[in-house]
């Protein structure tokens, strides 16, 4: 996931030498900071372990078994294959029409195809199935996550294909190669690992999605774990299943770390900002503004209108409406301050693994992917398990709200922050020491500063996923703390539409935010 | 130019974080005139009775709102630490399950005299607040009410596939399955789920399968009678594609089921906690209750606004809550079918 992030930040990057892979022995303080959110992250796998322990050898065995089981193993297969190719398809046409094409109103187009983005999965598909039973199922899980998840392969591919030197593609040309075979070897490979980056995202995603399945009844491994938890107070079945979707994590983080080694070689000659010539559609203009304008009502339109339906026409409209405000409140503060705790204790993880190359860096850089796709419940649950035994007094406090943050989220920073990171020499910084200053010092006026867009992304991207956080949130916030995430839960639990509807379009709006922030340096073409 | 607005961002969101942080560290601890709710119950009749117990006593309440059998679990595993002064649940088994660990401290004689004793528990740790009952929702323009079958155990057949809704997650298509297993047998209640599972359609939860049968999905829902008239609420009862129908004669597709509230042992403001319980039972705590949600009042004598059955015609079946217990007999079964 990391790079297709670093493409959006490489142009801002201003320090710019060739990074020299020397590996230094990193300070024992950058150590003790990295411990930090590796012990966290280790806390959900080792309450996992125990768990699945608990049932013993025999009851495994007997869930594995089950041919249930397969199935579960086989729908979340199914999905998240399906859901990360048509994204990929999607996104990837998107970008090529908006960045390559003489499509006209390209602005407006980028933004179309950024802001889904800030459409929360739950919410689009209690849109699409209150229309009718045929959007439920697997089928029109895939269609409805598909049309809600392909930004994130649209925006770093967008960001690829502009960046990219068009010198390339235009000795590729003078050698006599059509445009097609240019196409095919010189920008779709260089395109690949932002692509990549970005499915590896979606992918991620499509492993612990519960919300929109459960209304559009797919059952997968997330949603069973959930249905555990709900029907009995013995988790050891959800143990079990928990464990297999760490292990469905496992191909996802090894291709992105193939993927990182094979991205290294494009970064030569990036941030070209030279003209480049549009390739006319001709005939082909009227057919792609349709697609676009299907995509956009499709994505967008209808969400939109069926929260504006259910607020004309649901006898519910304006109950609860006192309760807005708090819940703004609540949303804004515990994701503003949950992603700052977030993008801090990521930080240390990243620099660690850059400055050292041992096994246990890259490993403890490496384990916060493979807990990324395990359901909030799984690692709230593990909180709540671990506050108890260990710190009583911080239980149902908002830190160990963000510690679950920290560890459902963290690679998302991770990535961000790698990004920047990776263009800052490690010599600048040991020029400072050799100037006299103190290491703390020498890192927060040279190597914080470079890092700043790496950081401003990791801050949009993680405060948009915390903002629609809903089962660690319901499970570890403070007493009588609500979010816009848990009010709209808790209305459509009980069939009030209309009054969930305000909730869902504010926390909509708000998720604008970071994808405003997140986005502009794609959308908004840079200066010279 | 974008370069100076990130770095403002991120300036802003610091200051604005870290001044945000020391409000939200404080734990929500009982304290003096407060109380912590944990609660499993459907929010409108919660907040009603909060308010009209706060103005009348002065208390506040802090409620925490989740899953009745998640909120159990959690209170299981906090155990003596646990912040929650009350526990107020959907369902019966939740309770059971807390009492059963002795996390529950026995209720006031006072309280528990004002509603009747089959409706708690025996040894006095929970009490019974409201009931509600499981019925069939079948659309009107799709089926006649007369071609629906004398008992819920002959849906799980060929005839009916695809034409019939179902919760497997719900708690109280659980106590419906102890039901069975109670009056029928574990093989009858076992067959009927894998009837279900052949030719029924699982649903999410209650509320889901209500809608599908309002939208026209498909003719037939089991479901807890208020989902059809939270449903009603929304779009108006005159536009009701659906309605709800009454096994009754005794049959397990008409089962009473109850929705109660206990104590914690653990509770650092025990006092004003009992009084939050009584207060659930006594005359004006049952009215919010029931003015909030299509339930039956479990105290004589307080009139649901709604138009329901009458409690006395619904003819339930033959099962108390005490013996629905934990219900844990029905998660067995629902596995043993492949349905969980």
């Amino acid at each position: 996931m990391s790079d297709a992030l670093g493409d959006l930040e490489a142009g801002a990057g201003r320090i710019r030498l060739p990074s020299t892979r020397r590996r230094g022995r990193p300070s024992s303080l950058l150590v003790l900071a990295a411990a930090i959110p590796t012990i966290l992250i280790l806390l959900p796998i080792i309450y996992v372990v125990l768990r699945s322990w608990n049932a013993g050898w025999y009851a495994i065995a007997a869930e594995l078994a089950r041919p249930r089981t397969a199935l579960l193993f086989w729908n979340t297969t199914v999905l998240t294959v399906s859901v990360t190719v048509l994204s990929a398809i999607i996104g990837f046409a998107g970008a090529w029409l908006t960045e390559r094409c003489d499509l006209p109103g390209r602005a407006i187009w980028r933004v179309a195809l950024s802001l889904p983005l800030a459409m929360p999965a739950f919410v689009a598909s209690f849109a699409w199935k209150s229309m009718g039973s045929e959007f439920q199922g697997l089928t029109g899980a895939v269609l409805i996550l598909t049309l809600e998840s392909f930004p994130l392969i649209y925006l770093p591919v967008a960001a690829a294909l502009r960046s990219m030197d068009p010198a390339m593609e235009e000795v590729s040309r003078s050698l006599g190669r059509s445009p097609r075979y240019t196409f095919l070897a010189v920008v779709v490979p260089r395109a690949l690992p932002a692509l990549g980056g970005g499915a590896l995202l979606v992918a991620a995603h499509m492993l612990s999605e519960f919300g929109a399945l459960a209304l559009l009844r797919v059952q997968t491994l997330t949603t069973a774990i959930f249905q555990q938890y709900e029907l009995q107070f013995d988790n050891a079945t959800a143990a079990v299943l928990s464990a297999l979707l760490m292990l469905l994590c496992l191909p996802v983080v090894l291709a992105e770390i193939r993927l990182r080694h094979g991205h290294r070689v494009s970064k030569v000659g990036r941030n070209t900002a030279r003209q480049r010539a549009l390739v006319p559609l001709g005939r082909y203009a009227f057919p792609a503004i349709l697609g676009l304008v299907a995509l956009t009502i499709l994505s967008l339109g209808i969400p939109f209108g069926r929260l504006g339906y259910w607020l004309l026409v649901g006898l519910s409209a304006g109950r609860g409406l006192d309760t807005l405000g708090p819940a703004l409140g609540g949303s804004i503060s515990l994701a503003i301050a949950g992603t700052l705790v977030t993008t801090i204790v990521a930080l240390p993880l990243v620099l660690l693994a850059l400055k050292s190359g041992g096994i246990f860096a890259r490993i403890a850089d490496r384990l916060p992917y493979v807990v990324h796709g395990l359901p909030g419940l799984v690692v709230a649950l593990a909180l709540v398990y671990f506050a108890i035994r260990l710190f009583p007094p911080l239980y149902q406090t908002a830190w160990v709200l963000f510690a679950a943050y920290a560890i459902l989220f963290l690679p998302l920073a991770q990535s961000a922050i790698r990004a920047s990171a990776e263009l800052v020499p490690r010599e600048l910084e040991e020029v400072a020491r050799t100037l006299g200053r103190g290491p703390l010092k020498a890192f927060a006026s040279v190597t914080l500063p470079a890092l700043a867009p790496g950081l401003g992304a990791a801050l949009a991207l993680v405060a948009l996923e915390l903002m629609r956080e809903l089962t660690a949130t319901l499970i570890l916030a403070p007493t009588g703390v609500s979010t816009l995430a848990t009010e709209v839960w808790s209305h459509t639990n009980d069939g009030a539409y209309a009054a969930a509807a305000p909730f869902a379009a504010l926390l909509v709006l708000i998720s604008g935010v970071p994808v405003y922030l997140f986005t502009r340096r794609t959308l908004i073409p840079r200066r010279g | 130019m974008y370069d100076v607005t990130r770095r403002r961002f991120i300036q802003l969101s610091g200051a604005g974080g870290l001044a945000l942080l020391p409000g939200m560290i404080r734990p929500a601890r009982a304290a003096g005139g407060r109380i912590a709710l944990y609660n499993g119950q459907h929010r409108p009749p919660v907040e009603a009775l909060v308010a009209a117990f706060t103005k009348a006593t002065g208390i506040e309440v802090a409620i925490r709102h989740g899953n009745s059998a998640q909120l159990a679990s959690q209170i299981v595993e906090e155990g003596a630490n646990s912040p929650a002064d009350v526990f107020w649940s959907e369902e019966s088994p939740s309770l059971v399950a807390t009492a059963r660990k002795g996390l529950l401290a026995p209720l006031l004689p006072e309280t528990l005299k004002q509603v009747g004793a089959e409706w708690s528990a025996k040894d006095g740790s929970w009490i019974g607040a409201t009931a509600r009952c499981r019925v069939i929702v079948y659309n009107k323009s799709m089926i006649e009410e007369a071609a629906l079958p004398a008992s819920v155990l002959d849906f799980a057949a060929e005839s009916w596939k695809g034409k019939v809704a179902f919760a497997p997650n719900s708690g109280a298509f659980q106590q419906q399955i102890m039901a069975i297993a109670i009056l029928k047998g574990r093989d009858t209640a076992l067959a009927w789920l894998k009837g279900l599972r052949d030719f029924g359609e699982t649903y999410n939860s209650d509320s889901a399968a209500v809608e599908a049968v309002e939208g026209g999905d498909l003719p037939i829902a089991l479901s807890n009678n208020y989902y059809w008239y939270a449903l009603a609420r929304e779009i108006g009862a005159a536009d009701m594609n659906s309605a709800i129908y009454n096994i009754g004669h005794g049959d397990p597709g008409t089962l009473v089921t109850v929705s109660g509230a206990g104590v914690l042992k653990s509770a650092k403001n025990v006092e004003a906690a009992q009084s939050f319980v009584a207060f659930m039972v006594s005359a004006e705590g049952q009215q919010a209750i029931v003015d909030a949600i299509a339930e039956y009042p479990l105290r004589p004598g307080i009139v649901s606004p709604f138009p329901l059955t009458p409690f006395d015609k619904l003819d339930p079946a033959p099962v108390t809550p005490d013996q629905l217990g934990d219900a844990e007999e029905a998660l067995t079964l629902l596995r043993e079918a492949g349905l969980a």
